[in-house]
């Protein structure tokens, strides 16, 4: 059943890859040059949709270990790769804080004397603090997601059910100081952006839309790796139907707390809250709005509602692209608006980032799927996950 | 009417699984099984057509959600007009958290009653208790012995490789 070999990037794929992430760093230093105001912006949404890939494949594990869950122990190395991406996404968020002046209004002293809720919030919003806080999140993060993967390939080893036991309570503490922190990471980094504004419900809506990405994009690789043979006969279609199951589930929550933030502000229907909704809601906007709704609901639901549809590996695909595209949707719709008043547009500013995020996330994650055994081998799991044939 | 059936009891979910797959392979009619939990690849093994239930589902949370909303609709905009804070008579937003809980209340309830009725699961419906242990520990699959060429022996020796525990011939009233 394991008759697995492990996983190699062919090297022309390796270099193509590393190839398109250069010329998108290279393509953003210029943006940073040339058109700062558009560039950091988009820095710190493709940085952002990296950081969420990472931080969504710590917290797939990490659930796993604290709910005692079985079947995705066959699969649970894909997510493992991706965390790769937190300590460089973590590097990278550091240096977006050269950029606070671009992007976050209360860091400008004139904007801070003329607004009163400026000058209340200035307490927490300003740029010591912020660049304090930021550090903090991400050497928590880091600290214990590296903790969970030590333990995982150490077990490769040895074997020990300790490592198992100890997974257990690290993983449990990193939800609970995750659950804290990104929804303090998320207002901080995005919320902040339109500094009059606030939504209780922000980081619970930013959590959503990163599991969601996150499963979406372990079913992506998991598949990619499935139809090169990589894990023989180990990935049944029972694991693509669990997968498809947490999409659909997940897809419908997403869609769940966009609406609970939506409703509340358009009920109250005061100013300074329905002026995030109103700058979204006209011309290019409100397309992009329904743009969102579509491809990370609407067409998640209904594509993946029958089970068949959550078994067949070439739509659970396809449906997986339209939603890791939708996440970009979902974070250009809540980063992009202050600095493009007149409608969406997209530029070399707006693609050079992204493409450098997303081709940088694959070489790393498949870099890091490269250096480990491609199953948990002595997980005393794995009998149970390859037992899914149902 | 009567019917004779031979209830065959294992002790294990893998024996169940594996005897149901082999009694459908040598032609035996499976007429239920009964086990203590929800056995994971056993309907597949029994040959069991997949579930219905499904679209009743859809059925009740379609029927919920367009009658709430007709309902919501009818009462704040035709019968005794509400203005709420000056928004339009029929505004759909305001109208979704309750549309989406009655549909879910609908879709729910309405298939575990669906399940219920199908399964003949009602009062005063004729017990069907085959086994007891089949509730608690054990696992029961029951053939139906449908001519006189059916022979107990035979079974015996099909399901020699899964551990059977115990093995009993009934004869059910219907």
């Amino acid at each position: 059943m394991l008759s697995h070999r492990s996983f190699r990037m062919t090297a022309p794929f390796r270099q193509s890859l590393l190839a398109v992430t250069g010329a998108g760093v290279v393509a953003t230093c210029a943006g940073i040059v040339l058109s700062p105001d558009r560039t950091w912006p988009n820095l710190l949404l493709a940085n952002t949709y990296l950081m969420s890939l990472a931080l969504g494949g710590v917290l797939f594990v990490a659930l796993q270990y604290v709910s005692h869950a079985g079947w995705a122990t066959v699969i649970r190395r894909v997510p493992e790769a991706m965390t790769l991406a937190l300590p460089v996404s973590g590097v990278v968020m550091i240096l977006i804080l050269f950029g606070i002046p671009s992007l976050y209004e209360w860091s400008h002293p004139s904007a801070v004397e003329h607004s009163h809720v400026l000058q209340a919030k200035a307490g927490w919003l300003n740029a010591p603090f912020f660049v304090i806080r930021t550090v903090a999140y991400i050497g928590l993060w880091i600290a214990l997601s590296s903790l969970i993967l030590r333990y995982s390939r150490a077990q490769d080893l040895d074997g020990s059910i300790d490592h198992t036991l100890r997974n257990r309570r690290v993983s449990a503490s990193f939800i609970v100081v995750f659950a804290f922190t990104f929804t303090l990471a998320s207002m901080d980094w995005i919320m902040s952006l339109q500094p009059h504004w606030y939504s209780t419900i922000f980081g619970v809506y930013n959590f959503s839309g990163l599991f969601l990405n996150a499963l979406a994009t372990i079913t992506v690789v998991v598949i990619l790796l499935r139809r090169r043979g990589y894990f023989g006969t180990a990935v049944t279609e029972a694991h693509l139907h669990d997968l498809g199951k947490l999409i659909f589930a997940f897809s419908t929550f997403w869609m769940y707390i966009w609406f609970s933030q939506y409703i509340l502000i358009w009920y109250a229907n005061i100013p300074e809250e329905v002026r995030f909704y109103t700058m979204r809601s006209g011309g290019g906007w409100l397309t992009l709005t329904i743009v969102n709704v579509l491809f990370n609901w609407l067409i998640p639901f209904v594509v993946l509602m029958p089970a068949w549809a959550k078994r067949s590996e070439g739509l659970l695909l396809r449906v997986c692209m339209i939603v890791m595209l939708g996440h970009w949707i979902d974070l250009f719709w809540m980063i992009l608006p202050p600095f493009m008043k007149d409608g969406p547009t997209v530029s070399l500013w707006e693609l050079a980032p992204m493409t450098a995020g997303i081709c940088g996330f694959f070489l790393l994650t498949f870099t890091s799927l490269g250096k480990h055994k491609i199953f948990p081998v002595k997980d005393p799991y794995l009998g149970e996950s390859l037992a899914q044939d149902h | 009417m009567s019917r004779r059936i031979l209830v065959n009891v294992f002790g294990s979910e893998e024996d169940i699984v594996g005897a149901a797959a082999r009694a459908r392979e040598g032609g035996y009619t499976i007429l239920d099984a009964y086990t203590p939990f929800a056995v994971h690849g056993l309907d597949v093994a029994m040959g069991i057509r997949p579930t219905r239930l499904a679209y009743v589902c859809l059925a009740f949370g379609l029927t919920g959600a367009i009658a709430k909303l007709g309902f919501q609709i009818w009462t704040s905009a035709w019968d005794w007009p509400v203005n709420v804070g000056g928004k339009p008579l029929v505004s759909i937003p305001a109208f979704v958290p309750v549309t989406f809980e009655v549909m879910v209340l609908f879709a729910g309830v309405g298939t575990v009653l669906a399940f219920l009725l199908r399964s003949r699961l009602f009062p005063g419906a004729a017990p069907k208790a085959t086994y007891f242990r089949a509730t608690d520990d054990q696992f029961v699959l029951v053939l139906e012995e449908r001519d006189a060429s059916f022979d107990v022996r035979n079974v015996e020796a099909l399901f020699r490789p899964f551990k059977l525990l115990h093995l009993e011939e009934q004869i059910v009233r219907e």
